[in-house]
This record gives structure tokens, sequence and C-alpha cells, in this order.
């Protein structure tokens, strides 16, 4: 309240509000809402701004960068907690069975990630908001082992070998339901097309073979030639593939191949190497 | 305090389940970001929802160089620059019901100036026509030959 006098131009200001508040007053009655800063009705003495010089910063009272910066007065923690007192009625609870990752994982194994946006400006609408990532682990879904491989070559770099998933992007359509659908179509066509066997299928060579498997490759062949060789000139009795197949030294040889073909040169698989072919040619003596 | 009855209605349709809820909020001011971060954090106790953490990226600044005068006077110049902070908050294991509630709080007292990335994972089954391949139960088409 202002009492003005206009012929003299004296104003007599109300003193403000602060002076009349109790200090165990409700505060979210004072600011229920976002409101502006308001000297008059926030009993605290700030000040704010850059110091005069050997000063201090300017007081609260017609203080522009206190209106300009948001405030939270509206959002002190009795406040939240009454808000949320009145919210929680709407609240569901997370079933207790799934606490865990893994367990989410094992009866919910697909996974779908969507962004959303919020953000002041002209419109409210993103066109990043519709795209929708699909993720599932290939162990999770009922495929053999053709299957799997199948579907591994049809998708190729969406598929990660170190975690087992399989990750699907959509943002062909101009709605996240429609790119929600497709990508759920696109894993049922790929688990559908994996069961299928193609009649060129079988036209397989072997450099497109994903793993090393040694049965009827050049590697056994050799070895097995080899060694009926060594039985032949030690005029042995004839011993029979089958039995050489079984025998200890082939089966080590065997496994320290498809070791090294597979996972790759490391110092250990090269020794299993060395040792595996001393073993099969009865070379002890070399270092 | 108003005296009507708010009606709660529960429908049938089961929930959808969210594992993971990451709320990426930008702003101009850390300290307006900081107040934020101790609403949002202090809202999810209250309503039961298990905060898994909260970290803060680091800002990103985006300088521009323009030329200070209208006509001339390439010597100089004025810079700008626009600081971003970041603050990331990750929420684990709610129900559509809780995450619409809390989302749509959270998103109301959003400050001025202040924008929001919400990451939902949604965790399903798998559909029904992805259980078994769908070869076994079709009836055996015999193969129409190829004219050529």
């Amino acid at each position: 309240i202002v009492i003005h006098c206009s012929y003299t131009g004296i104003s007599i200001h109300a003193p403000p509000r602060t002076e009349k508040m109790a200090v165990d007053q409700d505060w979210s009655s004072v600011y229920p809402t976002a409101a502006a800063f308001k000297p008059a009705s926030v009993p605290l003495p700030i000040r704010m701004g850059y110091p005069v010089k050997r000063g201090v910063p300017p007081p609260k009272e017609g203080n522009l960068e206190l209106i300009k910066i948001p405030n939270f007065l509206h959002l002190t923690p009795p406040a939240i907690k009454k808000h949320c007192a009145a919210l929680k009625d709407f609240c569901t609870e997370w079933p207790s069975a799934l606490d865990s990752d893994e367990k989410c994982e094992q009866h919910f194994p697909i996974e779908i990630e969507t962004v959303d946006y919020v953000s002041a400006g002209t419109s409210i609408r993103n066109p990043k908001a519709r795209v929708v990532t699909l993720r599932v682990k290939l162990s999770n879904l009922n495929l053999d082992d053709h299957a799997k491989k199948k579907l591994i070559k049809l998708v190729g770099d969406r598929y990660c070998k170190d975690t087992d998933m399989l990750t699907i992007t959509t943002d062909r359509c101009p709605l996240r339901r429609q790119n929600y659908d497709y990508s759920i179509h696109l894993l049922t066509v790929l688990y559908h097309e994996s069961w299928k066997t193609e009649m060129w299928e079988s036209e397989k060579t072997e450099e497109d073979m994903e793993e090393y498997i040694w049965e009827n490759s050049c590697s056994q062949k050799n070895a097995l030639d080899t060694l009926l060789r060594i039985k032949a000139s030690e005029n042995v009795s004839n011993v029979t593939e089958e039995e050489l197949l079984a025998s200890e030294v082939v089966k080590n040889y065997r496994n320290s191949v498809i070791a090294l073909k597979n996972e790759g040169e490391t110092e250990n698989n090269v020794s299993q190497y060395k040792e595996s072919v001393k073993k099969l040619l009865n070379i002890q003596a070399l270092p | 305090m108003p005296g009507e009855a708010y009606c709660v209605s529960i429908s049938d349709e089961p929930e959808t389940l969210y594992k993971r809820l990451s709320l990426l909020v930008k702003g101009h001011d850390k300290a307006v970001l900081d107040s934020y971060e101790y609403f949002a954090v202090l809202a999810a106790k209250e309503l039961g929802i298990s905060v898994e953490k909260v970290h803060k990226p680091p800002k990103k600044i985006e300088r521009l160089t323009l030329l200070k005068s209208v006509h001339i006077y390439k010597k100089h110049r004025v810079q700008y620059e626009m600081r971003t902070h970041y603050m990331c908050l990750e929420l684990k294991y709610l129900t559509s019901s809780t995450a619409a509630v809390y989302l749509e709080y959270v998103q109301r007292n959003l400050p001025e100036g202040v924008a929001m990335e919400v990451k939902k994972t949604k965790i399903e089954k798998i559909p029904e026509h992805i259980q078994e391949p769908v070869w076994d139960t079709l009836p055996q088409v015999e193969e129409t030959e190829v004219k050529s």
C-alpha cells in the first residue's frame, strides 16, 4: 500500500510483508508455485551482483539479477515431501521377484530403448524422438546352430560377439510406434529366415566357415597321410584311420590346430602346437 | 485443503516395466542444475524410486569469434562463448505408472532455460510369433515349377 501526494510528490510506503512474517510460518503457502523473486515476500537478506569498488554486492531491493535467475523457493524440502505424499497414491510398486538385472533378463529378454526430449522453444516436437533401439541376447532366442550362424551372417555389424547382443536401431518411420512395430517385424523376419535352409547354402565353402573345423580338412589329411607312411615304413600291421584318429597324439594335435586357427597366435597356443607336433612325429630330442 | 475425494481408477492392463530411466539435464547455469539435482533426488527418494547414480558430465563450451565493427576493422574482433553444463540422473526399476508420475512431476518443475532428455529402457518378453519357427506349423505346399 502506497500513500502518494501528487502535490508535494511525497510517497509513504507500507512496511514490506517480511516484517510481519512469523519464523515458523508455512512457507509453501507463500510460494506455492514457481514465481518470480519478490524482495518484499522473501525474508532473507540476500545480496547478488558484482560488488561496487571496495564495497559489497547490491541488496535485494530492485535487484534484477535475483529476478532473472530461476529460483527454487517453491520447492523447499517440506514442500517436495508434501507433493510426493499426495502423488504416492498414483505410483505402483516394482515386482519384488525381479530384483536383479539377471532375473530381468531371464524373464524379459528384449530391451526397447526410446528417448524423449523436453526443451523450451517454438515447437515441442523433436525429430530425434522417433528413434527406437531394440536389444536382445541371441542365447535367449530359440535358435539351433545353423540358424544362429545364418542370423549372425544376415545381421552383420549389428551383432556384438563379446556380449552376444543383437542391436536393431530403426528410425525410418515418422512415428515412434511405427518404428517399434518395424523393429519387431525385422526381428521376426530374421528369426524365421535363419531357420530356413536354402538350396544354395549347401555350396558353403571353407572360406565361408565362421570357425575352423578340423574334420575333413587338409590338416587332418596330411597328418593321417604322414602317420600311415611312418607306420608303413616301420612295417607295423595295417593300422586303420579310425584308430589313428582316436589315438591321443592325433587328438592333441587336432586341439592345438583348432586353438591356433580360432583364437589366433598366443604364446600358449604356439607352444602347445609345438608339443603336439613333437609327440606326433616322435621327435623329443629337439628343444 | 479441498474436501472433494479424488477418484483413483485402477485399470487391469499389465504395466510396462522400465529397467532404467536416464535423465540428462542441460543448462547454462551450474547453480540452477545443482538445485534441480537436489530436488530430483529428493523426489525420487520420497516416491520410493532407487537412484542408481548421479554424475555430472564435463561442460561443453561453444565459442564464436565475430567482427567487432559493422564495416572493415578486421583486426578487431569480439568473442562469445556458450557454456552448457550437464547433469545425469540414472534411476532403476520403475513401472510405467511410477515413471509417468515421476516424470510429469519433475518436468513440470523444470526451470526456465533448462532442457532434458529422458532415455527409457523398457523390458519385454519375447513375442509369441518368435517362440517357434513358423515353417514347422505351415501346411506342406507343393513346390510350383519355375516357368522359364
